[in-house]
């Protein structure tokens, strides 16, 4: 095998390392009874597809999208443009990370105030219990 | 062959093996933690990614912020999931 | 056993899947090429010779997010906003200051606490100001500080809000207006329109081929990019007082909260 499958695989192992993650926080979200063990499931849920969106705009020997000199020219302008990473992936996930916590910290609340009605967050119990 | 890459599969399968293990485990408390080492796994894979922006807002989020909002429900409601 | 079985089996799955998609990918039956936008992107955020396009920063995510992407961010905004506000709809009619005096951790703990306040803010303040140079900006900053707020919950207990003066209608006040200032410099370009005739668009940053209407790139020879470095540090003020309003009312304890909500909350 040459070098060049190796790091294909590599990268492709990370991949299916994401989506598998994102697979087993899903199976956390549907089966489990605790709705706090659901809450986790979904915060791991959605660090792993931001993790998997910034792959996409990764490239192997980059540089991050700063340009780390005002006084560039042309041609310093276009290698970046060659040799740094996606920034677009980079721009969404930053806020969907900010907004995700803020949407997460809502349904703490949520559950919070299911335990405050119904004594328990057992979605098996809550379930047979009528509001 | 790029050092980065072999760095990058093992971090994103250490995040693999603790997301399991937080999927799995009865203690909510040890959950919480298993799922921040999950995160902090993570940081090193978006550091890997050439990715400083979501290092500097993933890291107080993911490894402060959850777990501790978590903790704090988790010390108000149960600290075991039922079976 | 059973646990350490089915972990080595999905470690073996994710490995066959990439090992099956990688020769695919050799023998030419998958690819994608994505490249072509963050080309544009990245030679244009910073361009001196492209005065039309460019934002002038050197930062290519912040100039996504704030310029090219900008309306998409303020709606983000917004988003966040209101998660934050249906979560004070769960808790309304809790009043805050009603806790006395409750313990906390340790004095090292306290002591050293307290060392790691002012750096803390030090470092949220820096890298909301820089974030057009560098990578950083507003969420970056805004969630580098919401960290204080659950150190004071934690290690000085919920009444210690109170005494670094941070209330709870405070911050829901400087959060609003992070949201204001940013819908303020959305507005600007178009109240300069109205006033003087000369062409400007909503949330315009620099110089568009048919308006010459541009904000202030330099202040004093340093670069602050035009509406760049103001969305930075209003996005600052309502992430972070939008997670202080969160973690004050999560720190509050469990017994105060349902004497406030009333006698149909227990159980």
């Amino acid at each position: 095998m040459d070098t060049s499958f190796i790091e294909r695989f590599l990268i492709v192992l990370t991949l299916y390392n994401l989506l598998v993650t994102a697979a087993i926080s899903l199976y956390g979200i549907v089966a489990r009874p605790s709705i706090t063990k659901k809450i986790i499931s979904l915060t791991i849920l959605g660090d792993s597809l931001n993790v998997l969106a910034i792959l996409i705009g990764f490239r192997v020997f980059s540089v991050p999208p700063v340009l780390l000199k005002l006084d560039a020219n042309p041609d310093e302008l276009l290698n970046l443009a060659y040799s740094a990473v996606d920034p677009l992936p980079q721009a969404l996930v930053l806020t969907a990370i900010v907004i995700g916590l803020a949407v997460n910290l809502f349904l703490i609340f949520l559950a919070l105030q299911v335990y405050r009605l119904y004594g328990t967050l057992d979605s098996r119990k809550i379930k047979e219990l009528r509001g | 062959m790029d050092v980065t890459l072999i760095l990058l599969a093992l971090f994103s399968t250490v995040g693999l093996v603790f997301t399991y293990l937080a999927v799995v485990e009865k203690d909510l408390v040890k959950a919480v933690i298993f799922s921040a080492i999950q995160s902090t796994a993570y940081v090193a894979v978006l550091y890997l990614l050439r990715a400083p922006d979501i290092v500097l807002v993933y890291l107080p989020v993911a490894v402060g912020l959850y777990p501790a909002a978590i903790l704090f429900l988790i010390g108000k409601t149960e600290k075991v999931e039922e079976k | 056993m059973r646990k350490y079985i089915v972990l080595l089996s999905i470690v073996l799955t994710t490995s066959v899947l990439a090992y099956i998609t990688t020769y695919l990918e050799a023998i030419g039956l998958v690819g994608l090429d994505t490249r072509y936008l963050a080309k544009l992107f990245l030679t244009l955020a910073y361009n001196p010779l492209a005065r039309e396009l460019t934002v002038l920063s050197p930062e290519a995510v912040t100039s996504i997010v704030w310029d090219f992407r900008g309306i998409d961010t303020f709606y983000e905004t917004v988003v966040f906003y209101m998660a934050i506000i249906a979560a004070l709809a769960i808790y309304r009619g809790v009043g805050y200051p009603s806790i006395r005096s409750e313990k906390g951790l340790s004095i090292i703990v306290k002591v050293v606490t307290k060392l790691l306040i002012p750096i803390n803010i030090a470092i949220a303040v820096s890298v909301a100001a820089h974030g057009h140079l560098t990578p950083g900006g507003g969420f970056q900053a805004g969630a580098a500080l919401a960290v204080i707020s659950v150190l004071l919950a934690v290690v000085f207990s919920a009444s210690s809000f109170a005494r670094v003066g941070v209330s709870l209608s405070k911050a829901i006040a400087l959060r609003t207006v992070g949201l204001l200032a940013i819908a303020a410099v959305v507005f600007v370009p178009v109240v300069f329109n109205a006033l003087t005739g000369v062409q400007a668009y909503l949330m315009q940053n620099y110089v568009k081929v048919d308006s010459e209407f541009a904000f202030p790139t330099h202040i004093q020879s340093q670069l602050i990019s035009g509406t760049l470095i103001w969305f930075n540090l209003a996005e600052f003020l309502a992430v972070s007082f939008g997670f202080f309003v969160v973690f004050m009312l999560l720190s509050l304890r469990e017994d105060v909260v349902r004497e406030q909500l009333g006698e149909e909350h227990g159980h």
